[in-house]
């Protein structure tokens, strides 16, 4: 149920730009895919062999498990948000949907065109009652979601180091709540959980791995690679880390600017890419792993996921290369599919050891 | 063998075509034309980029680059039966098989050294998003410089005004490779040949819809796509021409494409791509035609060979596979009512995640317009699990249905 006079404007990607919802005076929702079990008819909209998330979400919103939303946001992501969006559309033709354009690359004229798409969904999200906003309130709120970053930052830090009690699923939890909340009851929050001193003792015999991957915002999910032996010492999912990192603004002044190229620099989803880079997105998944110390790679993506599908093969060759191990695991995003899976990580795990 | 199967096919075209005058039919013509573009992919002499389904291939033409949208080696190795092969080498490199199939032919294709060594790519976002994941692949696999044409949902005055802007950046690209600046004045000369194509084509497809309609399923097979390869050229005027007078004379003599043709079918995004029965089926044991594609048509207004960009723009963003469904089905929607189908078939290509990803909405959509679907879940180009007698079956099904039902257009 929303807070009094509380706008919920519902997303669905990582890329959407929570910071310009806040400085609208509205309160990001995501729209996530779990909790219930909604009648399965997505296929009958879309097509079964469609990204499970979203056809989760077109379960969820024909079974109208949703709060009152002012607005609900896509960005052009992928093919399947944009079949997602025009599903919503069918299914929820009284919600004002908007499509916000997000290009696959960051080159200036792309990112200025981005820009301006930012500045269309100000004007969408006045229309659904959000505030008008302008270069303070922005900046405002681009300060407010670089504080959450840190914050967030510091606390998977401690969870690498098992001083944060319920561990990784326990920050899956966070992340969960964080998603649905307003910057400020986020930071006020992770204040709090920063606060607190370290607890927990350290479980040994966990074996250093760095996942990646797309959708899993189950906490129980996430527990299970602890279960199977692993210590996540980096994720780097969209359901997780990457929703609250904030890229860089570069030599940007200019808030909405500084907005989309925060937005385009930020760790990436693998739809996003370098043209002058080709597959250096499997260079990134390396960086990341010999960073965090991982002596191994588990990619949890969503079944049907093309951007994910065409970059994993780069993705192995590079870890082999490098003797680094790598597991691929195809899920639904429910504890159901990962459950399936436990076998394959404990043995990932112990081949590890 | 790509460049032996092309040489082959356009000696043995101009053969017929020089000893018997009067086998020199529109299709013909065309087969010709595609398969001289074929040839020249895999020349080695020319320079060559390898591009996504809507780049400007007039454009690049007017700068001597020859060029090619990849999903076109896809399909011409599932019609030549060789796409097991290759698909089988991309699914044992790691590409999921639940991936489209005109992609992982191309990756398979380039793996085994199949794929001509291109100067550069030029990547398109539209269609799809997989399309996009292909060229990144191929880019990596040649190291070759990759530039991407983010093409906007919509066609808003901003969005034309970035693609414009993105179309002459990809100028500089190209120009940065060949080292030839673009004449403005042969550009001119090229949007004035597509805009002649295109005006010819729109006749030819308004000359489909007659009923009886002259089209037999082969004769615009793959034409409204394959002939985006050759936009700019003198060629494609020519044989959109050939192909405008061979229906004006079919209708008439009153020399149907389908004879005693008894329903009209409209069918949805692409043809399957390697040999089959179904369209032999549908003409010869149901008397039913294929009269419209979807991709058949031209969605977009002429372009000012003045300033070309904007209407290139306008292009790209216009075809069906573009924006949001709703668009897609009022387009589907106006193409069955223009040419009085009785239903419509959709080859649900497996993986196709933006076309066949709307499946449900299409058919909800022409349902409300009255027009039963038949989704057929078929793959276009993997041919390795199609399972003929069932397509049979459901084609059957589905052409008695409509011959039961009351004619909409009576």
């Amino acid at each position: 149920m929303n807070k009094p006079q509380e706008k919920l404007v519902g997303y669905a990607c990582a890329y959407t730009p929570l910071a310009l919802l806040d400085a609208a005076g509205m309160t990001p929702y995501r729209v996530l895919p779990v909790g219930r079990e909604w009648p399965d008819q997505a296929g009958t909209l879309l097509h079964d062999n469609v990204c499970p998330h979203v056809k989760r979400l077109v379960n969820r919103a024909r079974a109208n498990d949703l709060p009152d939303l002012s607005a609900m946001v896509f960005m052009n992501s992928c093919d399947a948000m944009r079949r997602l969006c025009d599903a919503w559309r069918a299914v929820r033709p009284g919600d004002k949907t908007v499509l916000v354009e997000l290009p696959p690359t960051a080159e200036p004229h792309s990112a200025a065109f981005f820009t301006r798409a930012l500045h269309g969904l100000s004007q969408e999200l006045a229309q659904a009652g959000g505030d008008p906003v302008d270069d303070a309130r922005l900046s405002a709120s681009l300060d407010s979601w670089q504080r959450i970053a840190g914050l967030f930052e510091r606390l998977r830090a401690r969870v690498r180091r098992q001083e944060f009690p319920g561990g990784p699923a326990r920050l899956q939890e966070i992340y969960n709540q964080s998603a649905c909340r307003s910057f400020s009851d986020t930071l006020a929050a992770l204040s709090v959980l920063e606060e607190s001193p370290p607890e927990g003792a350290p479980t040994r015999g966990l074996v250093p791995v760095l996942l990646i991957g797309n959708v899993l915002p189950d906490p129980e999910a996430i527990a299970l690679f602890q279960q199977s032996g692993a210590l996540l010492v980096d994720e780097d999912l969209c359901t997780g880390s990457r929703l609250f990192a904030a890229g860089t603004p570069g030599t940007e002044t200019d808030p909405w600017n500084k907005l989309s190229s925060m937005l385009l620099s930020k760790p990436r989803c693998a739809r996003t890419f370098d043209p002058t880079a080709p597959l250096s997105f499997a260079q990134d998944v390396l960086s990341r792993a010999r960073r965090a110390g991982a002596l191994g790679v588990i990619a949890h993506v969503v079944k049907f996921c093309d951007p994910y599908l065409s970059r994993l093969p780069a993705v192995r060759e590079t870890l082999r290369n490098e003797q680094i191990p790598f597991l691929i695991l195809e899920g639904d995003c429910t504890l159901g599919s990962i459950g399936q899976a436990r076998t394959r990580i404990e043995a990932f795990v112990e081949m590890l050891r | 063998m790509m460049y032996q199967y092309f040489d082959t096919l356009v000696t043995g075209i101009e053969n017929v075509l020089a000893n018997d005058p009067s086998q020199k039919s529109h299709r013909k013509l065309y087969a010709l034309e595609v398969a001289r573009l074929g040839r020249r992919l895999y020349s080695k002499t020319d320079c060559l980029a390898w591009c996504g389904v809507v780049a400007p291939f007039d454009l690049l033409a007017a700068m001597d680059v020859t060029s090619c949208f990849v999903e076109f080696v896809g399909a011409m190795l599932a019609a030549t039966g060789a796409s097991p092969e290759f698909l089988k080498e991309a699914e044992d490199a790691g590409f999921a098989p639940d991936t489209c199939a005109y992609h992982r032919a191309v990756l398979g294709a380039g793996r085994k050294g199949m794929m001509p060594e291109p100067d550069f790519f030029i990547a398109t976002s539209a269609p799809c998003t997989g399309g996009l994941g292909v060229m990144e692949n191929m880019a990596a696999m040649f190291q070759k410089r990759l530039f991407v044409l983010n093409i906007p949902q919509n066609d808003d005055p901003d969005s034309v005004a970035y693609l414009a802007d993105q179309l002459k950046h990809m100028v500089d690209f190209v120009t940065r490779h060949t080292g030839k600046p673009l004449s403005m004045d042969r550009l001119a000369e090229a949007v004035a040949r597509s805009n002649r194509a295109s005006t010819v084509m729109a006749d030819v497809y308004r000359l489909a819809e007659h009923v009886p309609s002259p089209v037999s399923a082969r004769d615009l097979r793959n034409v409204g796509i394959v002939s985006a390869l050759l936009l700019g050229t003198p060629e494609i005027v020519s044989v959109a021409e050939a192909f405008r007078d061979a229906f004006a004379a079919r209708i008439a003599k009153n020399t149907p494409g389908v004879p005693g043709e008894k329903l009209r079918l409209l069918w949805i995004q692409n043809r399957i791509q390697f040999k089959n029965d179904l369209e032999d089926l549908l003409e010869n044991e149901f008397h039913t035609a294929i009269v419209a594609d979807e991709l058949n048509d031209i969605t977009w207004d002429p372009i000012d060979p003045a300033d070309p960009f904007p209407g290139m723009a306008r292009r790209a963003i216009s075809i069906p596979l573009n924006g949001p469904v709703q668009r897609r089905v009022k387009h589907l929607v106006d193409m069955a009512r223009r040419y009085k189908v009785h239903g419509a078939i959709n080859p649900c290509h497996f993986g196709c995640r933006q076309g066949t990803g709307a499946r449900g909405l299409v058919a909800q959509g022409l349902k409300e317009a009255n027009v039963p679907v038949l989704n057929l879940e078929v793959d276009c180009v993997d041919v390795r699990n199609y399972a003929p007698g069932q397509m049979r079956t459901r084609i059957a099904a589905f052409v008695e249905m409509l011959e039961n039902r009351p004619n909409p257009w009576e």
